[in-house]
Formats: structure tokens, sequence, C-alpha cells
């Protein structure tokens, strides 16, 4: 006890006199191989970017220096706990996971025990926080957020019957039960709705029946991602269906703007849109210059935000010690990222950012808008 | 009954997809008794050269030409690499032997290559469809069925009165008697592995061609599949890998077609338990293997 007492001391006596002795250190327990590593890849290559530009002045608020300690959890929920584990053990102060809620969760009696905030890269299910608990954040447009935004977009485009098709496989790929929920309340009429499963190639059966359906739906929104949006989009548009088709963030890949015709008109929701002096306008050109490529995913820049929000929670706080991180992070407001404001105030832990509607128009990014959902339209997180 | 006709071709031209993959993994286990889960990561091998080659802008007729090329290659040196040194070892050995090489593959893949799915650019023809009488049929869907008729009437010609073929037939049925009538063991084997990665590199353009983009994990769907369909034919036995993939797409279509909405989300299950009960009442496949009847039942 007497040598607990007189370390603490030490630490004290270290953080008040010289406060460039100390580091914030992330744990990053994030998808470096595996089925998540899509996104978790470019995640961490935006983090990277974000801490060499934090440390290179000096760290947080130019004292803190950022020491990132990383794990690769092979998109496996069972080494996402062991690597979490080893995380705390080391003494991180915010843990970082991957981005689909399930392997997230995997962690969360870890995080839950050592009270250490985690975020993760990118998922967007409202279930993560609401189970996850006080120390679970998000990083991205919640399904539910952005399901209101594509409804009231269609709604308003003078849509009146839809269609949807989702997969109960994850939390993501039920994004369309949201949608349905806000359409109906909007006045929209659902004419039907069909189930996939993820990976599952052949969709000919699915667009046959949509094909037969008499009228034909106004729109047909899905979350489905690669590969399963393109071979969907090609069956439907190759049986003869020109609905108006909206995705979400997961088709925002180069695949979807090399579809040529079938993708013609798609508009789905993501994160951000690099307008002419934008904030993301400026980090891809920083990411084209670091990296020695052009970016090819708003997902790096989803990596860039997540930094700053811990170095804002970081600056709020004044400590790197995880419980004032953790209540500097819920109380966050209008934190400036790469893609949006960020706000964590009065929410559960999943953030307020902005969506970003994007039409894909003779293989480019068309901006539709980025409007703010009806605050009441919004649908309660739905538990699986 | 529009809809039963439609569904039908749709059901054909999946099925078809699944037989040449079946046909795939049977070729190499009829000779070598080994299931190579690796078969789909050279399926990922021909939709890179696919990529590439789209990207260095070569016409569509030759990408097609190089990716097979490349699949069959690419199966010829995995036999020469991985599997000739445990050729005689037991089947746990050579399966455990295939799941290394097909996650050896991957790992290189994510790391040497991207992450993230790559575009693979299409010929628009491909995402075209044509009107015949009240049907509109996706160009694609009949690509996969000519290239099916083209590969199965290829095999049959091939393995009757092709010397490599009938050594290959001989083989499968006793390879310890085939080798005593002077049927060399490293030219059979590496010709199963040659044929299968040629079907390999069909059924890759075939699938590349729907979803129209290639990532590193993307082969296995497509073996777990050709698996399920091998042994509802009758592991081993050709003919019984086509009955099989063509059983499997259509089981999955009607099943997408027909069953109730309520239904849909079983409908992954309710198809595998269809083909539990087939193999309850012919537990060897649809049509098995000559080899195999003196060993079980």
């Amino acid at each position: 006890m007497k040598r607990l007492l007189s370390t603490t001391a030490l630490i004290a006596m270290a953080t008040a006199t010289t406060a460039s002795a100390e580091t914030l250190r992330i744990g990053l327990a994030t998808a470096q191989t595996g089925g998540l590593a899509p996104y978790d890849a470019p995640v961490i290559e935006g983090v990277h970017i974000a801490v060499d530009e934090i440390n290179a002045t000096g760290g947080i608020g130019g004292t803190t220096p950022i020491e990132l300690v990383e794990r690769d959890v092979r998109s496996d929920p069972a080494q996402t706990s062991i690597a979490a584990q080893e995380l705390v053990d080391d003494g991180v102060s915010v843990l970082v996971l991957p981005c689909d809620a399930d392997p997230a969760l995997a962690a969360i009696g870890i995080v839950a025990a050592a009270q250490v905030p985690a975020i993760s890269t990118c998922a967007s299910s409202p279930t993560l926080p609401l189970i996850g608990g006080d120390y679970m954040f998000a990083n991205f447009p919640g399904d539910n957020v952005q399901a209101t935004v594509s409804a009231e977009w269609a709604w308003g485009e003078g849509m009146k019957t839809g269609y949807i098709l989702y997969s109960p496989d994850t939390q993501y790929t039920t994004m369309p039960l949201y949608f349905a929920e806000v359409f109906e309340k909007l006045g929209g009429q659902m004419l039907g709705e069909d189930t996939y499963s993820i990976g599952q190639q052949d969709f000919s059966a699915i667009t046959t029946r949509i094909a037969a359906l008499s009228p034909q739906p106004d729109v047909v929104m899905t979350s489905a991602y690669e590969p399963d949006f393109p071979s969907f989009l090609k069956a439907l548009r190759a049986a003869g269906v020109t609905s108006q088709v909206i995705g979400s963030d997961g088709i925002d890949s180069p695949t979807t703007f090399s579809l040529g015709d079938a993708a013609e008109g798609v508009v789905f929701s993501t994160a951000g849109h690099a307008t002419p002096g934008s904030p993301l306008e400026a980090f891809n050109a920083k990411y084209e210059e670091v990296m020695g490529h052009p970016t090819e995913t708003v997902f790096n820049a989803v990596g860039y935000d997540l930094i700053k929000v811990i170095e804002a929670a970081a600056l709020a706080a004044g400590s790197t010690e995880p419980q004032a991180l953790r209540d500097a992070i819920a109380d966050l407001e209008n934190v400036q990222g790469a893609t949006s404001m960020i706000t964590y105030k009065g929410t559960d832990g999943m953030p307020v950012r902005q969506v970003s509607l994007i039409r894909v128009k003779g293989g480019e990014r068309e901006l539709v808008g980025q409007p703010s959902p009806t605050a009441d339209l919004v649908p309660a997180a739905r538990m699986q | 009954m529009e809809i039963l006709l439609q569904q039908t071709v749709n059901a054909f031209a999946l099925g078809g997809t699944y037989a040449l993959l079946a046909l795939g993994l049977a070729i190499v286990f009829s000779i070598m008794g080994l299931i190579n889960f690796a078969h789909g990561e050279l399926m990922t091998i021909g939709g890179y050269v696919l990529m590439y080659c789209g990207l260095a802008g070569l016409p569509f007729a030759l990408t097609v030409g190089l990716a097979i090329l490349s699949t069959t290659l690419a199966a010829m040196l995995m036999e020469r690499i991985a599997f000739r040194p445990v050729r005689n070892a037991s089947g746990a050995t050579m399966l455990i032997t295939s799941f290394a090489v097909s996650m050896i593959l991957q790992v290189l893949f994510q790391n040497f290559i991207s992450v993230r799915s790559q575009p693979v650019l299409l010929p628009q023809l491909l995402s075209d469809s044509v009107r015949v009488g009240g049907f509109i049929i996706g160009v694609n869907k009949l690509l996969a069925i000519a290239a099916t008729v083209v590969m199965l009437v290829f095999l049959d010609w091939f393995m009757k009165h092709q010397k490599t073929g009938i050594a290959m037939r001989a083989a499968a049925e006793d390879f310890a008697v085939a080798r005593l009538m002077g049927i060399r063991a490293n030219s059979v084997i590496a010709g199963a592995f040659a044929l299968s990665g040629l079907l390999a590199g069909v059924a890759a353009v075939l699938w590349v061609s729907q979803r129209a983009s290639v990532d590193p994990l993307m082969g296995f769907t497509p073996v777990l599949k050709a698996f399920i369909a091998a042994i509802l034919g009758g592991l081993g036995s050709l003919r019984g890998a086509v009955a099989g993939g063509f059983a499997l797409g259509f089981i999955e279509i009607y099943l997408a077609a027909f069953l109730p909405a309520a239904w849909q989300e079983f409908r992954d299950p309710i198809g595998l338990g269809i083909v539990v009960g087939v193999l309850l009442l012919r537990p060897n496949g649809l049509i098995p293997a000559a080899s195999l009847k003196a060993q079980k039942v």
C-alpha cells in the first residue's frame, strides 16, 4: 500500500510539474483482417493521420502526445474481448472497438468493469450504446437517423409507395425496417418486404417478384452493402424495375460508382460529402498528400473524426484519466470533425452528426442535400 | 405461370453456376479424396485478374481468357506447392492443408491488394436484359446457362474421348490399379487440378459478373455452396455434382420465389433441411460415385 501511495504521489507530481511527460494512450482493438477489415482498416488510416497531425504540434493542447497501442481482432468477437482485456490491463485511457455492433459488444463486460470509455470505429446501430451502457459510444450517424433522412427525402420527392429489402443477419442490415416505419408515419404505403442473407449472391428470385408487382413501388430501400448491393441492383434493373433505389452508407464505395447505368440515380445516405471549402475536402487533400493516393471512402474521414472527439474530450477533461474522459465525451458539443459537427451531449452515446444524401450521377457523386431529420419522426432503437 | 417460367430460368442460371463449382470440387475429390476448400480462392484470383485487366483497359473477351488461364495455372501451382507433399497423408491432413491454403491466400490478398472490395469494370451488355416472348431475361443469366452447357459438353467429351480424361476416370475408380496400368499419378493429379481450376475460372467470371466487385474473402460462399451441392449429388461423382448443383439452385430459387413472406426469413434453414431430407433417403447422394459403393452403405 505504501508503495502504491508513493507511486500515485509520483504520478501526481509528474502531472503537476511537467504536463509534457503525460501521454494519452489509446488502445485500438480493431479488425485489420477478416470480414470487418474493409471498414476498420480505412478508419484506422484516418486515426493515424489525425494522431500524427496532433503529435506534430506537441500533442493534445500542445502538451499531451497520443500513443496508439494496436491489436488486430481479426473480425472475431472472442478475439475482440481478449484484445480489449489486454489493452485495459496495459492501462490505456480509451478503447477503440470494431465497426460492427456485435464484436464491439463482445468487449462490453471488460469495458464496463474497467470503467474505460470505448468508441466503436463506425458501428451505426442505435442499439450499441443502449446495450453497451455508459462507457460505450458510437462514432457514426445512427441507422434510425439515416433511415429518417432517406424516408423524408423520398416522401418529399412525391414517392408514395415503397418496398424494402433487409437482412436479419446483423443490426445494420435491418435499417430498412426503420425506413418503412418512418415512411408509413409520413403517409406512405409499403407494398412489401423481402429478406436476404448476407453474401447471398443471387437476387433474381426476389427481383422477379418485385418486377411482377403492379403497380411498381415508387421507391425500393435497402441497406445491403457489397457484394449484395451490386448483385441486387443489377438483378433489379435487369428484371426491368425502374423504381428509385435508396441505399445507405455501406454502399459509399467505388464499386457503386462503377456500375454504369444500373446505379444511375441511386441515392444513399452517408456520413459526409466534400463540398468545396468543407473540412472533408481539406481532409481528403491531406489524405492524398500523406498516403499518396486519393481516399476511396468516407471511413477514412470517420477515423479522423474519432481522434478529434478524443482530443476534444481530453482538452475538456484536462486529464487522461478514463473516468474523466468518459464524462467529457458524454458532454461534448459541436466538435468539428472532418465529416461533420459532432455532439454527444444529451444523447445516450449515439452522436448527433450530419447525414448527407448522395446521388450517383454519371459515375460521380452528386450532393442531394444534408437535411436534418425531424426529431419526432426518428424511430426508437429496435432491439433484435 | 409466367412467373414460374421466369423463376425456372433463374434457377437454371444459378444451378448451372453451382454445378460448375461442384464439379471443380468433385474432380479433385474423385481422384485424391481431397475436398479442396481453397477452390473459392481460385475464384478470387480469377476475380482479381478480371479487375486488373479491366483497369488496364483490355477487351473483355481477352480478360475472360486470362482470368480462366490464371485460375488454371493457380490450381496447378496449388497442387505442386501445397498438396503434393501431403498426397499420401490422411484425409484430415489434406483437408486442414486446404483450409490453410485458403486462409494464407486470403491474408495475402488483404495485405497485398486491398482489404476493401475492388470494383470490376464490366461491359454494359452484361447488365442488360433481353425480351423473349413475355419474359425479361438478363444477359448474364443467358451467359451463365450457355457457359454451363458448353463446359458440361466439353467435360463429357474430355472424359470420354481424351487420353488424360480416360486416365482420370480410371484413377477415380481405382488409383492403385490405374497406376499399375502405367498411368502416371503426377500427371493425372495435375490434370485434375488444372480442370478444377478451369471450372473455377469460368465460375469466377459468372460469379463476378453478377456482383461487379471482388474482395479477399469472396471465395467462401461459393465453395460452401459447391460443397453442399457436391454432397447432395454424391461426393466424388461428376454427374452427381452436376445434379447436386442444379438441385441446390432450384431449391434456393423456388424457396425464395414461392415461400410465403412470413417464412422467407427461414429460407436458408428450410433449404438445408430439404438437402438433409434428400440425404436421409439417399445417403450417398443423388448419383453416388461408383467407387464409393463398395466402402459405404
